[in-house]
């Protein structure tokens, strides 16, 4: 049991957030990030340092061809592996404010929930221009796409990028449109057993690649559980990030769910599914060939 | 009498509250099929919810609460401290520190984790002894009970900062472990915990008779001669050892080895060998009652075990304190 608390695991921001977002909008008058604070536009000038406090943005920023002026990130940052080579700042929720200003940004994309409010201020009151974001949903990802390409000076690229993105989507979801839509069960922590409700973007992307998630019916993003609930529900298919897969098939507790007796138990790429971002085509297909074995090329 | 009827009275409510945690729960489940499944037959999600998810949760509720039970028993009579307990004492805390430790260098088999947490727990009660006995020649039973919520204290710091780096899901996890829980509970685990607890009851057992005299105070007992600071370290130690084995079975369970041994001497058991016994009687039931309680409240999540158990033992304690001051 206490090896779960130290394992390591590289989870979604989107989990475990339940807040209510403001909408960010952009064009019309005047645009706003999503602590409603105004992005000023094309009268400031491009910036030349950002740290990104979002992992979806850092690759955001990459895909869009600002990445050489990233200069700060997360410790979550792991893609692309230019980013990997760019300062670590730290956590990117409740960020150590010192450690970012050290960098010198002149831009600071930050996760925008209420824990991230007083580093936002700090960092205005530093003087530094702060874009708050909430990339959270698939619907996210195009507003945050093309606020960071306004604001980076890329607004043609992040355009592309969005629909590019948007396309692979679309191919996903018609590849496995008529297709007998499995029931699925998706394995995010185990003590306790937390799984994706309705609303999260894991449901969503499931919901792309063809699969029922059988906690659509939560209202959490990300609820908690227990295995007789799961036995209850009776999924087809468990998915798993591949330390929860391999734990899940040595534990005798598990075995009490059909789908595990059955073999059903399929490994996700955490880092690959884990948030909204540039390559959440790729993510979609990945699971689509999980439970449409052939669906895909 | 009084006896008698809590020996019958506690075996019944003891069994009661087993048939009923293994025929309740999330999923419902007729009598019948219950009943045909712990002998596995039925359907096959039937006898796995049965045998392979309740039946050792209940039979892990049981020996954590058993333990506990023992433990605090032991620890109020040696310590002659109506307060004494392996959570309030620190103990329980520097096991999960210990415990904490093995799993960050690795350290993840079922049967070596107790002993790391034990390693954790020995630490905590030497330092609660020698702080305790800085007081002045002796230990202090109210010293060592402020020394032991301190270290408590030191404790959660210890592991919260083993947890700064770890993303939300991690810290969630870890408070949810230090809230007590036996949800992940399998037969390895039971089995390992059985062995724990049968080798320390069995000391604690053959230790009772020092324990009577340690009761009696420190003149007395010196007086009888007993080597008073032997015997109680000796008997602290296996205390710890059997919270230790608990808490590296099921987290932080808290108040347990409180209210159980006041129970036990409410209804008139004195002598350390059936209060021990009493205690392993009433501390099994208490938890395995929590646990279910635990379970249905709000379902399908679950709440933490030691939630539920210092939500009955606080008041008691606080109880029990205005009664000793």
């Amino acid at each position: 049991m206490l090896s779960r608390i130290a394992t390591f695991v590289l989870l979604s921001l989107a989990l475990g957030c339940g807040e209510p977002r403001a909408a960010a909008t952009v064009g019309g008058g005047g645009v706003r990030d999503d602590f409603g604070a105004p992005v000023a536009g094309g009268t400031t000038r491009t910036p030349a340092r950002i740290v990104s406090l979002i992992p979806g943005a850092t690759e955001l920023l990459f895909a869009i061809g600002a990445g050489p002026r990233v200069v700060g990130r997360t410790e979550w940052d792991v893609w692309p592996d230019s980013a990997r080579l760019v300062p670590d700042v730290g956590p990117g929720l409740r960020p150590n404010v010192e450690a970012v200003l050290a960098r010198h940004p002149d831009l600071v994309v930050l996760y925008a929930s209420d824990d991230d409010r007083p580093a936002a201020a700090r960092l205005r009151a530093a003087g530094v221009r702060v874009i708050a974001l909430r990339i959270d949903r698939i619907e996210d990802f195009r507003r945050a796409a093309l606020l960071l390409g306004a604001a980076t000076g890329e607004l043609a690229r992040a355009r592309l990028t969005a629909d590019t993105v948007a396309r692979a989507l679309a191919r996903v979801r018609a590849a496995t449109a008529g297709l007998p839509r499995p029931r699925v069960f998706w394995h995010v922590w185990d003590a306790p057993v937390i799984t994706i409700g309705r609303g999260s973007f894991l449901d969503e992307l499931l919901d792309v690649a063809g699969g029922r998630n059988v906690y659509a019916d939560a209202a959490s993003p990300s609820p908690t559980t227990s295995i007789e609930d799961i036995i209850r529900r009776d999924p087809d298919v468990i998915l798993a990030g591949p330390v929860g897969a391999a734990r899940i098939r040595a534990s005798a507790a598990w075995r009490a769910v059909g789908a595990v007796r059955r073999g059903r138990v399929l490994v996700v790429d955490t880092n690959l599914v884990g948030r909204p971002s540039v390559r959440m085509g790729e993510a979609a297909a990945s699971i689509a060939r999980l439970i449409h074995p052939g669906a895909l090329p | 009498m009084r006896r008698t009827a809590f020996w019958i009275g506690g075996l019944v409510v003891l069994a009661a509250l087993i048939v009923a945690a293994v025929a309740w729960g999330t999923v419902p489940l007729a009598p019948r099929d219950v009943a045909l499944a712990v002998l596995g037959r039925g359907d096959a999600d039937t006898v796995a919810i049965v045998r392979a998810l309740r039946l050792p949760r209940v039979m892990l509720a049981l020996l954590v609460g058993a333990g506990l039970g023992m433990s605090g028993a032991a620890l109020q009579g040696s310590l002659r401290n109506a307060l004494a307990e392996p959570y309030l004492l620190g103990v329980s805390g520097g096991a999960a520190v210990g415990a904490v430790v093995a799993v960050a260098a690795g350290v993840t088999a079922t049967g070596l984790l107790p002993l790391f947490a034990f390693a954790g727990a020995a630490l905590a009660v030497g330092a609660a002894l020698l702080v305790g006995r800085a007081a002045g020649g002796r230990a202090d039973p109210r010293v060592l009970l402020m020394a032991g919520v301190i270290i408590g204290a030191f404790a959660n710091a210890a592991i919260m900062v083993a947890l700064a780096g770890a993303p939300p899901n991690t810290v969630r996890g870890a408070l949810w472990w230090m809230m007590g829980s036996v949800s992940g509970a399998d037969w390895s685990q039971v089995a390992w915990l059985a062995g724990y607890t049968a080798v320390a009851a069995a000391a604690l057992i053959w230790f009772a008779r020092d324990i009577d005299i340690l009761a009696l105070g420190e003149e007395p007992a010196a007086g009888l001669g007993i080597d008073v600071e032997r015997a109680g370290r000796r008997i602290y130690l296996v205390s710890s050892l059997l919270a230790a084995a608990t808490v590296a079975a099921a987290g932080l369970v808290g108040f347990v080895g409180l209210v159980v041994p006041h129970l036990v001497r409410g209804a008139g058991v004195r002598r350390h060998r059936p209060l021990l016994a009493g205690a392993a009687l009433a501390g099994g039931a208490l938890v395995v009652l929590a646990d279910l309680l635990a379970r249905v409240a709000h379902p399908p999540a679950e709440l933490p075990l030691g939630a539920v158990t210092a939500i009955v033992g606080v008041p008691f304690f606080l109880v029990q304190l205005r009664r000793l001051s």
